[in-house]
Parts: structure tokens; sequence; C-alpha cells
């Protein structure tokens, strides 16, 4: 506590109401914290209550004269300091940021999946519990400054490296969230990118079914290539090991793009709905409750990811979807910018370390 | 081991004799005004985790860490405030922490009750510097003792306007949203208009009724309450207006429907609100946080990364979230003052982009 500037024994007072052993009364405790009490009152403030108002101007105006020579040089220190943090700080942050991305592109070196589904899986195979349902915020970058990932083609290749990593891992949902919803637009062509990355990774005969869809819009997920010696069970029991069994039943990956107007703009829709509703009297505004919210949305966009994955360099959800970010562990890697394998994997360790309290 | 005692003795010593304390006092001060130069949040929200953490391995109750936790809370209140902000948001309890043992909850609401009535004794006080307060969340699952006390803090410090502290009690943000939404539903649910003779005075209905709509378009939020205390006569109405109609009605908003445009309005369906009406804005003033503004920085200690159900409606599109790891007892101007320099540095860089594109944009 050495650093808070309140002097043990006032602490101490303070902490147990007690002054020399006896109970601290109001205007003992009003006179301890007297000196921390800033000096200065801003003109704005109207006393609401007591006999101050009509002294107190007159004490300012004599005041004022003595004290503004050392306002002002008081003013003028405060504005030189800050300047010097400022400073200071800017150094810092651009020198950690230098750090840490010389060390991330190390990391980056040393942790390469190799488009190889066998490394991710050995990567993610000793992880004590992987996450149901991993959610990604992605950025679309209108301009091509920003190396490789500008523009809806790049965009969808970070979507589809994405989903191979995680069907790689095993996990067998994906919600991929951009904000302004460009890929919602083209999912058709989204599907055949993602496809073609995976049987990238997999090859042709472990490639995992994938179905994409968004919320309101239909599901697409052609009917998969008819393949005589597989049962083609679109299961999502986890890790297709091969070498367990010569015939592993397919994986299936679902992913599911998200945008902004499947956060406010979707709770505001369930409101008028709901308020229609209650005007036609087919509901009463008391049967509202967070279960029925709940499985509304749940149906209606998605559940709660168990895992929010940002590619930024620092926390900031843009209009992601509220109601699901309950308890998501959202993990980010600062100074990262763009979408890399490590934070990836870096995520799904974090996850399986972290503990579930549920407020308890 | 025992050097490091001895040390840590002598550490002590001097970090309490006067001129040292007096030092640190100064150069805080130093800090904040200095602080205050550049742009500052005006809503600062923080989940204070860790207090349980650090009694375990500080080997004292965990009582005693929450205690701990509220003198850090003090602490950090006086930065926030002294630097400028204008709200503070802090999650104090959780609904789902009514799960925790009996003998824990009981003493934090003790201690809840203890802090507010010691509050309450210095209403001169709180009247010159304080903030006023707020407690969000849900009322009845406190205890009524502890209601008392609640009521009584916060109707001492209501008159303040300087800035807010907001305590969010039993709390949850879905609980939050749910209650918006119940109440938007619950407004827009009453007739605004009860079913009257058809009449042939020079008015016409239709017009009254768009002149209405858009009033209310204007002033949604605010004057709801009146539409509904005016119509008491209203059949389906008659039984909510006690409970929602309260403290406002003396607002000058009120001239939407006076008595006397009540002859001429009419149909025999009563008439609503258009729900096409409703946006976020509606739900947004219908939240416990409204009229305070955006929330510009979250800050959550002890190193877990989630949100566990605080303020998701607030936080979900602009606001900077910090995870920290110190434990919230710990938490002091000196992990408090990287994060605010890194939100400035972070507002200018943004800033500086956004004049940077304006400039590309003309030319």
């Amino acid at each position: 506590m050495a650093s808070t500037g309140i002097s043990p024994r006032e602490a101490a007072v303070l902490r147990r109401g007690k002054l020399d052993g006896k109970p601290l009364s109001a205007e003992e405790r009003e006179k301890l914290l007297k000196p921390y009490l800033p000096e200065d009152l801003p003109p704005s403030t109207s006393p609401s209550r007591g006999a101050s108002p009509t002294r107190r101007p007159k004490n300012r105006r004599a005041s004022t004269s003595r004290r503004r020579r050392p306002g002002l040089i008081r003013h003028g220190l405060h504005v030189l300091i800050y300047a010097i943090i400022s400073f200071l700080f800017s150094v810092f942050f651009r020198f950690r940021h230098a750090f840490r991305h010389v060390r991330n592109k190390i990391v980056a070196l040393l942790k390469y999946h190799h488009r190889t589904p066998e490394f991710i899986q050995r990567d993610t195979r000793h992880l004590e519990r992987l996450p149901k349902h991993l959610s990604v915020i992605l950025q679309f970058y209108e301009g091509d400054e920003d190396q490789g990932s500008a523009g809806l083609e790049g965009l969808v290749n970070d979507v589809g490296e994405i989903a191979a990593w995680t069907a790689a891992a095993g996990i067998p949902f994906l919600s991929v969230y951009e904000r302004t919803g460009k890929l919602k637009n083209y999912i058709q062509q989204t599907h055949t990118s993602i496809s073609s990355t995976l049987e990238a990774y997999f090859g042709p005969r472990r490639t995992p079914t994938l179905s994409v869809r968004a919320p309101h819009l239909q599901s697409y997920s052609p009917p998969p290539t008819p393949d005589p010696q597989d049962d083609t069970s679109p299961t999502s029991n986890g890790h297709p090991s091969p070498k367990t069994s010569p015939k592993p039943p397919r994986q299936h990956l679902t992913v599911l793009l998200l945008s902004a107007e499947d956060g406010r703009d979707t709770l505001v829709d369930l409101t008028k709905t709901l308020s229609e509703m209650a005007q036609n009297g087919a509901l009463q505004p008391e049967q509202i409750d967070a279960k029925l919210i709940d499985s509304e949305l749940c149906e209606a966009v998605s559940g709660e990811p168990d895992l929010l994955v940002l590619f930024q360099p620092s926390v900031c959800l843009k209009g992601y979807p509220p109601w699901q970010l309950r308890l998501t562990e959202i993990f980010h890697l600062p100074d990262n910018k763009g979408v890399n394998y490590q934070v990836f994997l870096r995520a799904l360790h974090a996850y399986a370390k972290m503990e579930m309290r549920l407020g308890r | 081991m025992a050097d490091s005692l001895h040390n840590s003795r002598i550490h002590k010593w001097i970090a309490s004799s006067p001129p040292v304390v007096w030092g640190i006092r100064q150069l805080r001060e130093l800090i904040i005004g200095a602080l205050r130069q550049g742009p500052i949040p005006q809503h600062v929200a923080f989940v204070m985790d860790g207090n349980r953490r650090f009694a375990r391995n500080h080997h004292i109750e965990t009582v005693e860490g929450h205690n701990l936790g509220f003198e850090s809370l003090a602490r950090i209140l006086e930065v926030c405030y002294k630097t400028g902000v204008k709200v503070v948001t802090i999650y104090a309890f959780s609904i789902e922490n009514f799960k925790r043992s009996k003998h824990e909850v009981d003493a934090l609401m003790s201690m809840a009750k203890v802090k507010l009535e010691q509050l309450s004794e210095h209403g001169a006080l709180l009247d010159r510097y304080g903030a006023s307060i707020r407690i969000l969340g849900q009322r009845s699952l406190v205890k009524p003792d502890v209601l008392e006390a609640i009521d009584k803090a916060v109707a001492l410090t209501a008159g303040n306007k300087k800035a807010i502290l907001n305590v969010c009690f039993p709390y949850t943000s879905r609980d939050e949203i749910t209650t918006a939404v119940r109440k938007t539903v619950e407004t827009y649910s009453k007739p605004i208009g009860g079913p009257s003779t058809p009449s042939k005075r020079p008015f016409s209905e239709t017009h009254i009724t768009q002149h209405i709509r858009q009033q209310m378009l204007q002033t949604v939020p605010e004057d709801m309450p009146e539409f509904q205390s005016s119509r008491s006569a209203s059949p389906s109405s008659s039984k909510d207006n006690s409970s929602a109609g309260d403290g406002e009605q003396s607002s000058t908003t009120s001239t939407a429907i006076n008595p006397s445009d009540h002859d001429d309005y009419g149909g025999t369906a009563p008439v609503y609100r258009d729900p096409e009406t409703i946006t976020a804005e509606t739900l947004t003033d219908n939240m416990l946080t409204a009229g305070a503004p955006p929330l510009d920085l979250l800050i959550r200690t002890s190193g877990v990364k989630r949100l566990s159900d605080f303020m998701l409606w607030q936080c979900h599109e602009k606001t900077s979230i910090v995870f920290l790891d110190c434990l919230w007892p710990e938490f002091d101007l000196w992990h408090f003052l990287p994060v605010l320099v890194e939100w400035q540095w972070q507002k200018k860089k943004l800033h500086e982009q956004e004049r940077g594109r304006g400039r590309h944009g003309i030319d």
C-alpha cells in the first residue's frame, strides 16, 4: 500500500472505522478526508443545500488574485508532465509493438502448420478441452495496403484458412463475424472457396463435409459427391484420427457468417415482433423473460460461442451480437494485426487453461 | 528469507515515513492533473474481479479481501473523477453471485449497507464533491434493510450533477436487456387512443394521429409515462399506471396529447404505436444506463478474459476492453495510468487516421 500516498495510520483508521479505539464519527471522518478532496471547485457546481452559497463566492474572489499565479504554474507543470508522459509511453508502445511483432514472427516461424492437418492436430491434441463453438472477428479492408488480406478475396481466403484450422483441430462449429456483412452476399462463392482450401489441407479423401449458412438465409451445403467406400454420415465427433481406423467417418464443419445486423438490429426486430404480438393480445409483456429471448436468438442467430478470437491489436467488439457474448472467452494477441495461425493456436491453449466459475 | 523480510520491513518503514507519503501524494496529484490535459474517457466501467483470489494468496479471509477491494475502488474512483471521467460503472454483484456461500453473500450485503450508510452521513461533503449514486439491477433480489440504505444514499446524492457512479448491484446484462425489451413492449402494447364516437368536427383523425406519431418519434423514451397516465380512463392501462407513471409527469413534453384532443380523436379499434418505430435507441433508452454517455473503456482485472454478463449491450460496439492481470485489491493509479495513456494514444491515432482519411477524400 506504499504507493497510495495514504499514511498507514489514516488507512487503519478509515479501514476499521475507529480512531484511538473510539468509533469514528462523521465529522472526524470528514476531517480525515479533507486533504484528499479536490481543492478547486468548478464554477458549474450548484450547491443545492446548506448555507454555503452566500459565503463561498466572496471567499473565492478574495483568493483568486492570490491563487492565480500558482494555478498557472501548476497548469504549465501539468501540461509539461502530460507531454513527457505521452512521449515516454509513445516510445514505450512503439518498442513494445516492435518487440511483440518480432516475437510473433519468430513464433509463427516455429509453429507453422504447413497446410497439413496432422501438424495442427499435433499442436492441439494434448489440449484438455476444445471449444465446441469457435467464433472469430474479421475485418474487411477496403484498400490494399494491408498485406494480402485486403478486399473480398483476402477476406474469403482468411475464412478458408481459419475454417481449415478449425476442422483440423476438431471443432465442429465456426462462426465468422464481419461487420459489414459482405460475405453474406456470396455464400455460394464462400462455400466453394472454403471447400477448396479444406481440400488443399486434407486431400480429397478426407475433406470434411461443409455447410455454410448465415442467419435468415438458406444454409448452403451441396450434397457431397458420392463416395462409394464412405458411408457419408456427417457426424461431428471430433478428431478423425486416421491411424485408428482405415475408414474414418467424415467430419462435418458448419460455418456461420455473422454481421452487425445480427446484433442490435436482430434484438430490435425481436422487440418489434413481440410488441406486435402484445398489441394483438397474443402475448403479455410479463411473459418476456431471458429464456424466451435466448431461445429466439439462439434459433435466429446462433448460440453462445465458447471462444472468440480477435485478430486485431486490441479488444474492440465492433458490434458483435451482444446477447451471445455473455460468457465467451475473448482472446486477442496484443499488437497482432491480421489472421495467422499462432493466434488461433494460442487462443485454443488459453481456452484449455481457463477455469469457468459461473459466478461462484 | 530472513533477509527479504528485513528488507521488506525497511521498505515499509521508508514508505510510511511522512515525507515519502507526502511526496507520493503530490506525485499522484501531479499525474492526475497531467492526465487531465489529454482526452479523457467519459464513461468507464470496471469489473472488480480478484478479491477472493487476493485473499487466498495473502491468507486472509475472503471478506477481508472484499474490504480491500472496496478501498481499491475508493482509490480508483478518486482518480477517475479527478481526471474528469463523467460516469463510472462498477460491477459490484452479479445475480449469479447469489450462488456463492451464504456467509459471503451476507458479508457483501452488510458491507454494502455499512458503506452506503457511512456515505449518507456526509451530506454536505457529498453535495460539494460527490457523484450521484445509482444502483442498477434487480431490486427485488435485495433484502429490505439493504434496500433502505440504498434508497437513502441514492436520494441524498440525486442532486449531484458533476459525476455519476453506477453500481451494478444484483445485475446481469441479459437481465437488463430482457427488462429493456419488456419495457419497450409494454409501452408499445398500450393503446394510445381510446375508442370514441366518430365526430363531425373539422379535424381529421388521421392527421392528428400522424401528428401524435411524430411527437412520439421525437420524444419516445421520456414521455411514455405521460401518455399512460393521461389515459387512466382507458380500460387496459389502468393497472400499470401506478408503476409506469412515477416522477416524470412534470416534464414539459406532455403537450403531445391534452384532454381537448381527446374528443376529436378516435376510431373503434384501439390505436397503438407503430412497432416499426422501435430502434436500437429505444432499447438503449430503456437500459439501466440510459442517459449515460457511451461506454468508452471497460477494465476487467485478474486476467479473466470474459465479460461475464456485464454491459453486453453497452460495450459491444466501440468500447475498448482491457483485461489486466493484476487482482482488484492491487489495482491503483499505477495500473490505471498505462491503460489510460494507451487509450489516449489510441484515441489520438484514430483521430489522426480519420483526419488523414478526410484529407484524402478532399484530394
